[in-house]
């Protein structure tokens, strides 16, 4: 076991890591509830909005351009996929829906091979200008990014929450988290309320890509797979808590980046998210009431 | 039972089991004569990769299970049959149902928690412990003829190639040796659809709570097309073994399984054609296109289309909709030309809303 000292470093990437997770994984949830879409291509959407952000730098865009340019991308493509295939696929069970998402997650991931091709050898990467300015806890540097990723990890796991409890859009997606025929026969306009879960999903997919291009890596693959490690902490919520979601994720890049000191485990940390998943899902799963599946699943 | 023990002589002259017949025996004699070396290779993998679709069809289409992890299952038993190579001199078709048998155990394992979860869990279920597979062979390694359980050795210079049948040492030969392997395998799902495991799986995937009041036993028959798919998956990966000779686990990358799921989607998961169709699309478009000098990438980007479109409007997947489209087709075609006529001497009738 490496001493303390050695760990302390990784508490502060860890806890950025696991911020950037709690807001994807936010993201996921309400757009889970509001549509019934657990939505794959998150990641995919992200890291397309990064590589975009990376080409309007290369051609010496200003620094807030890219950033904005990055999160309309990630959020135009996700409300151009919700609003052509999400009515289509309403009915379906939830894993046909998941599944059409992985459709949407290979053309993306087609699309940034072939325009940003990665053979060469060359490397991108997407630098913020927060890397440069932080400060010190007793021995450890802390970059203001590193700060940014977990507070915006906080605030809009927090933003969510009350925008879900006392805001009238909220409300109509929780209305249809419950029963989306029913809320439709209340007036509420259920395409309308669902574009806007698609839209707020898209963009927090964004401002994650461009996070996470930044902490991790600008790579295409990467960014894509990443979505996993968030998928992870929405599974311990089980799709609906997103305060357990927050939680969740931040434990897993906590663990993660802990577990990189540790010579014997180093290698097997980017197991964490599943390991973790894994065991909470079948701790979660007991006691299960079956419930009676939809036709045409 | 009845209907596989009671197949009688006139059967065989079905025009289905003639055409079938027929194909096999032009892909067992003639094709591998006509093929350049490259294209040989590729229909190799072609037939290792119509196992893993059929047995992902057994899931997805038989019993409604979606596993976003197969190629994980592949790589085990690719894994397996490479160690036992290496370290015994048994003959292959015995490693090949040892692989089969140590990848099917490994499924059971994953399996019997696994199966608690249902349809959107159990998918991404699958897909973290693929990760986790992922990860652990990234850092085991496949055996190269290292010593240890383990069997890698990463100081050796000359790695010595994973052997192939004595019987089936050339490529050509292989390739055939591998076709054969994938029509037993194909005859295994038969023999489990047209018996009571495939009536039991139909019900459960129309409904598992009408299945288990039916008294159906369906934590058995679940367990059970997991471990058929697992067992068939490790058999197509000591196949793999042999025919690339060479195993690295960046061969396996998680990605994998997800486009897998979607090429045995586009193919169609509800018939046995489909599995073929998914490993042509698998394994041969790639060749051709690269042959071609085309990117791979339009491929991955036609998969993804080719998975949207297969869920919003044809679920039966392509092995369904090319023949009833084309039977439409001849159907426009001679009745295109009779309605022309028919339009010139008769007033068109009115419609009937």
């Amino acid at each position: 076991m490496p001493p303390w000292a050695d760990f302390e470093p990784f508490i502060v990437s860890g806890l950025a890591l696991g911020g950037v997770y709690a807001l994807s994984g936010v993201g996921l949830v309400v757009l889970y509830r509001a549509t019934g879409v657990l939505y794959l291509a998150f990641g995919a959407v992200g890291a397309l909005g990064a590589l975009t952000a990376w080409s309007l730098a290369q051609a010496s865009a200003p620094g807030w351009l890219t950033w904005l340019a990055c999160i309309a991308v990630s959020a135009a493509v996700t409300l151009g996929y919700g609003t052509l295939f999400g009515p289509a696929l309403a009915k379906r069970d939830p894993l046909v829906k998941a599944v059409a998402t992985i459709g949407l997650t290979l053309i993306l991931y087609g699309l940034m091979d072939l325009l940003w091709t990665t053979s060469g050898g060359q490397a991108r990467s997407l630098t913020l200008p927060t890397d440069n300015s932080g400060f010190t806890i007793g021995q450890i540097t802390v970059t203001d990014t590193q700060v940014i990723a977990l507070a915006a990890g906080v605030v809009l796991t927090v933003a969510t929450a009350a925008f879900l409890r006392f805001t009238q859009l909220g409300t109509a997606m929780r209305a249809m988290a419950n029963d989306r025929e029913i809320t439709a026969t209340l007036g509420v306009p259920v395409r309308r309320v669902e574009a806007a879960a698609w839209l707020g999903c898209g963009a927090l997919s964004g401002i994650a890509g461009l996070l996470l291009a930044d902490l991790v890596a600008l790579d295409a693959t990467t960014l894509t797979f990443l979505v996993i490690s968030s998928l992870a902490a929405v599974l311990i919520a089980r799709l609906r808590s997103i305060a357990l979601t927050f939680a969740a994720a931040l434990v897993v890049g906590l663990l993660h980046d802990l577990l990189t000191p540790v010579v014997s485990l180093s290698n097997y940390r980017d197991m964490t998210p599943f390991v973790i998943a894994a065991i909470g899902l079948l701790v979660l799963s007991r006691h299960r009431v079956m419930v009676q599946s939809r036709e045409g699943a | 039972m009845r209907r596989l023990n009671g197949l009688r002589l006139s059967d065989l002259t079905r025009p289905r089991i003639l055409v079938t017949t027929f194909l096999l025996l032009f892909v067992l004699l003639v094709l591998p004569q006509l093929m350049s070396l490259y294209y040989v290779d590729t229909m190799t993998q072609v037939a290792v990769y119509s196992m893993v679709a059929l047995g992902l069809g057994v899931l997805v289409g038989r019993v409604g299970l979606v596993s976003l992890g197969q190629a994980a299952v592949l790589a085990i038993g690719a894994w397996v049959a490479a160690r036992l190579l290496f370290a015994t001199s048994q003959p292959y078709l015995l490693v090949l149902l040892e692989a089969g048998l140590a990848t099917m155990a490994v499924g059971i394992i994953i399996g019997l928690p696994a199966l608690r979860l249902r349809g959107l869990y159990l998918a991404l279920i699958t897909l973290m412990l693929a990760g986790g597979i992922t990860v652990v062979l990234a850092t085991v390694n496949f055996p190269n003829g290292g010593h240890g359980f383990l069997g890698y050795d990463g100081g050796l210079l000359h790695i010595p190639p994973i052997r192939r049948p004595s019987f089936a040492a050339s490529d050509p030969a292989y390739f055939r040796f591998a076709v054969i392997i994938a029509i037993a395998m194909f005859g295994l799902v038969l023999a489990h659809i047209k018996t009571r495991p495939g009536r039991a799986w139909a019900a459960i995937r129309q409904s598992e709570p009408a299945a288990l009041a039916a008294g159906i036993n369906t934590w058995l028959y679940k367990l059970w097309a997991f471990a058929l798919a697992s067992f068939i998956t490790g058999v197509a990966g000591g196949v793999l073994a042999g025919a690339i000779h060479y195993l690295y686990s960046i061969n396996f990358p998680t990605q994998d399984s997800i486009t897998l799921l979607a090429v045995v989607l586009m193919g169609g998961a509800y018939s046995l054609w489909g599995a073929v169709v998914a490993g042509l699309l698998y394994q041969f478009l790639p060749s051709l296109l690269n042959n071609w000098g085309v990117s791979a990438d339009w491929l991955t980007i036609l998969f993804g289309i080719g998975v949207l479109q297969v869920l919003t409007t044809a679920p039966a997947g392509l092995a369904d909709q090319v023949p009833r489209d084309l039977a439409r087709l001849a159907r426009r075609l001679r009745g295109g030309g009779r309605s022309k006529q028919a339009a010139k001497d008769t007033p068109a009738p009115e419609r009937v809303p």
